[in-house]
Formats: C-alpha cells, sequence, structure tokens
C-alpha cells in the first residue's frame, strides 16, 4: 500500500440507489489508488438503508418509517434513516491495515470521530459491551450496539447522568467485504430526524452540542484529517464530486439497487 | 486437516473427494475475523460456477462477506443445515462447517491454489 493521500470526495444529496452503486465503485476506485479512499454525500429525500439481509417485511411492518423509500445496502448492519445524518463510504484494497479484518476500519474511522467530536465538547467513546447491551439485531442500526460503535454522552429520557452513561449512538458503520477490497457505510447522526415516527427518532449532534459552535464541514474535515493522520498521510479534498464523468456507470449499476428483486431478496 | 487440502486467497479451503467430487468450506482465520455469524445465503444445487466467482454471502452482526469458488465446477450438494447452525463454523470448519460439494471443471485447477504453508504465511502476513 503506497498511496501518500486520501481522496476525499463530497457528493451532493442524490437518491438511494444512486448513492448504492456510487459506492460500489468507490470500492474499484480503492483498489486503482491502492489505499484509502472517502466519499461524503447527502439523500434527495429521507431514505431508509436496509442492511444487506434485513427482512424487507420488518422495514414494510415498522409504523414509523412509514412512506419512506427503501433501498437496500450491500453491506451489512440495521436500517437507517438517513436525511438527518452525514453519510460516509469508506473502502480499502485487503492487503490495507484497514483491510484485513472488520473491526480495524471500523475502530479507525470511529475513533477519529470520538477525537474530533472532543474538540467541539462532544465526549464520545468507542462502544464497550455490556450486560445492559440493547440486542445486537434490533431493526434500526442505531438501536443496535455493538464493539466500536460510536456513543456519546447525553442526558438520556431516563434522566441518566450523562458524563457517564454514554448512552446515545451517535455513529455506527457497517461494511461488505469484496474479495479484494473492503466497502463501509457509516452515518454520523446530525439532527433528530423529524420524518419519522418517534419510535424511530435518535439523537444527534445538534441536540448533543446544546448550542455550541459546530458545522458539519468543519466536522467532517476534522475527522478525515485525523483519520489521513492515523495513516501518516494527507487528506485530499477532489475539486469535483465522485459521480462526476461516472454517470453511465453509476446509472447501470443503479439498476440493481431498483430492482425490487434485490429490495425484496430476503 | 487433510495434507491435499488447498486454500484460495479470498479464505475458502477445497477439499478433493472421492468420484472427482472436492468439498469447500471457509478457513478457521476467516470465520474468527467475522465474528458474530448472524445469517448465511447458499447457492442453488446445479449452477455452474468459474473460480473467482461469489458462491453465497455471510453476514456477521456488522458485515456481509462474499464466499468465492475457489475452482471452476458444478455445485452438487450444499450443506443445507449449515444456516440454522452457523455456530458449527467455528466449532468445526474443515468438517461439519462445510458450505458445498462441487464437481470440478478440471482437477488439475486445485493445484493452482495455496498449501497450507502458504496459506498460513498469507494470513500472517
Amino acid at each position: 500500500m503506497t498511496a501518500r493521500v486520501l481522496p476525499v470526495w463530497w457528493d451532493d444529496a442524490a437518491d438511494g440507489p444512486t448513492n448504492m452503486a456510487a459506492d460500489e465503485l468507490l470500492a474499484d476506485e480503492a483498489e486503482r489508488h491502492g489505499g484509502l479512499v472517502v466519499r461524503l454525500y447527502g439523500w434527495s429525500t429521507p431514505t431508509v438503508s436496509l442492511g444487506g439481509f434485513q427482512r424487507l417485511a420488518d422495514a414494510e411492518g415498522c409504523d414509523a418509517i412509514a412512506g419512506l423509500p427503501i433501498v437496500r445496502r450491500p453491506s451489512g448492519g440495521g436500517a437507517i434513516i438517513h436525511g438527518t445524518d452525514l453519510t460516509y463510504a469508506a473502502a480499502v484494497p485487503k492487503p490495507h491495515p484497514w483491510g484485513s479484518t472488520p473491526q480495524a476500519l471500523y475502530d479507525a474511522m470511529h475513533a477519529a470521530m470520538a477525537a474530533t467530536l472532543a474538540e467541539f465538547g462532544i465526549a464520545a467513546r468507542l462502544h464497550l459491551p455490556s450486560a445492559a447491551d440493547p440486542p445486537a439485531d434490533a431493526f434500526l442500526c442505531f438501536s443496535r450496539r455493538s464493539p466500536g460503535d460510536l456513543v456519546a454522552a447525553f442526558p438520556d429520557d431516563a434522566g441518566a447522568d450523562a458524563s457517564t452513561t454514554f448512552g446515545s449512538k451517535i455513529m455506527g458503520s457497517a461494511q461488505r467485504r469484496l474479495g479484494t477490497a473492503v466497502l463501509q457505510h457509516g452515518s454520523l447522526l446530525l439532527e433528530t430526524c423529524t420524518a419519522v415516527g418517534p419510535a424511530a427518532r435518535h439523537h444527534g449532534l445538534a441536540e448533543m452540542a446544546r448550542g455550541g459552535s459546530w458545522g458539519v464541514p468543519e466536522v467532517a474535515g476534522r475527522w478525515l484529517d485525523r483519520v489521513a493522520a492515523a495513516l501518516e498521510i494527507v487528506r485530499d479534498s477532489q475539486p469535483r464530486s465522485f459521480r462526476e464523468g461516472r454517470e453511465a456507470a453509476i446509472e447501470d449499476r443503479a439498476a440493481r439497487f431498483r430492482d425490487p428483486r434485490w429490495t425484496g431478496r430476503r | 486437516m487433510a495434507a491435499d487440502m488447498k486454500f484460495a486467497k479470498t479464505h475458502e479451503w477445497i477439499r478433493p473427494e472421492a468420484g472427482g467430487l472436492a468439498t469447500v468450506g471457509i478457513s478457521a482465520y476467516a470465520v474468527e475475523a467475522l465474528t458474530d455469524l448472524v445469517f448465511m445465503q447458499l447457492p442453488a444445487v446445479g449452477r455452474k460456477v468459474k473460480a473467482g466467482e461469489s458462491i453465497g454471502e455471510i453476514e456477521s452482526v456488522k458485515a456481509v462477506s462474499d464466499m468465492y469458488a475457489p475452482v471452476s465446477g458444478e455445485i452438487v450438494e450444499v450443506n443445507t443445515a449449515l444456516p440454522g447452525q452457523l455456530e458449527t463454523l467455528g466449532k468445526d470448519p474443515y468438517g461439519a462447517g462445510w458450505i458445498v460439494r462441487i464437481r470440478p471443471d478440471d482437477q488439475a485447477e486445485m493445484g493452482t491454489l495455496l498449501d497450507q504453508a502458504a496459506y498460513d504465511a498469507l494470513v500472517k502476513s
């Protein structure tokens, strides 16, 4: 692995199938680049992304997300409601130090975010398993806990001590481990999504920062600077979007993600 | 493990069997790296596959991984019990945790795969 920079693309909002198709191409790009690559992006409308093997019936039976478009990710993990989150895709070739085992890339991306959030006065850490954890197979990603999830201190509805509970999951990630590359999807909650019912709402940075000064470009930029620094390379923000120049290839791949047979595969 | 067991760089193992067949599974290293397996999708019997083609997927709590055919051939049997008892993969990855049996198009193709020593070196690198 000889890559000396971390290419980062900041893409405009797109629909679910377009985003998933672009992310698959990002995995190809990681192999060409020979190192970590990252794409940050938004969603043209609030959308539910299902984990690779989640049951579509579970999404259709969840009243809190009724009416939202659904796309199935190639990656694992639980369902995510996109719209008020910062979504990222990161990809590395498998021989990369962060590609050989699943936990390495999770921990690298999440630990860098924990350190970044501390700069903005938000206490967060990687989750340590405990007997009190909610089920690892809960339908919604942010209702699950697994080792390495980024959890933040927030006074929960029961009034627990914010300084000690770290009770709110604020960032989660999941992977697709391909033959020669790893694609990791992740989501940082920015604010509570009001497009869904109360049962599917989770706190985001806006609520945790308590009016403190922060902005998405600043948080994302410092986060990815830290990620790059951990690899002893530098962030290289790309002047164009990742999708630009790849429209035909993305549309070709997006057809699979629009196909009801893919969405309903389980 | 059988001395004639071979490995793909994508962590599948293959072992020749009587009657021109071969058994395929995934290595103990791969099972341990994935951790907490929750779901497995197997291929259909009768499917023709090329070496390197996906023959199924396995999901752990946070990752979906493809499983690849180590050689070209026809899937003649799948371990249908395995998705219901994924813990078997961790307990006995080279025995009861077998995944498919394949009829290789060319037995010699197995010779292009890694032997135990080369695979061990790969996962330690």
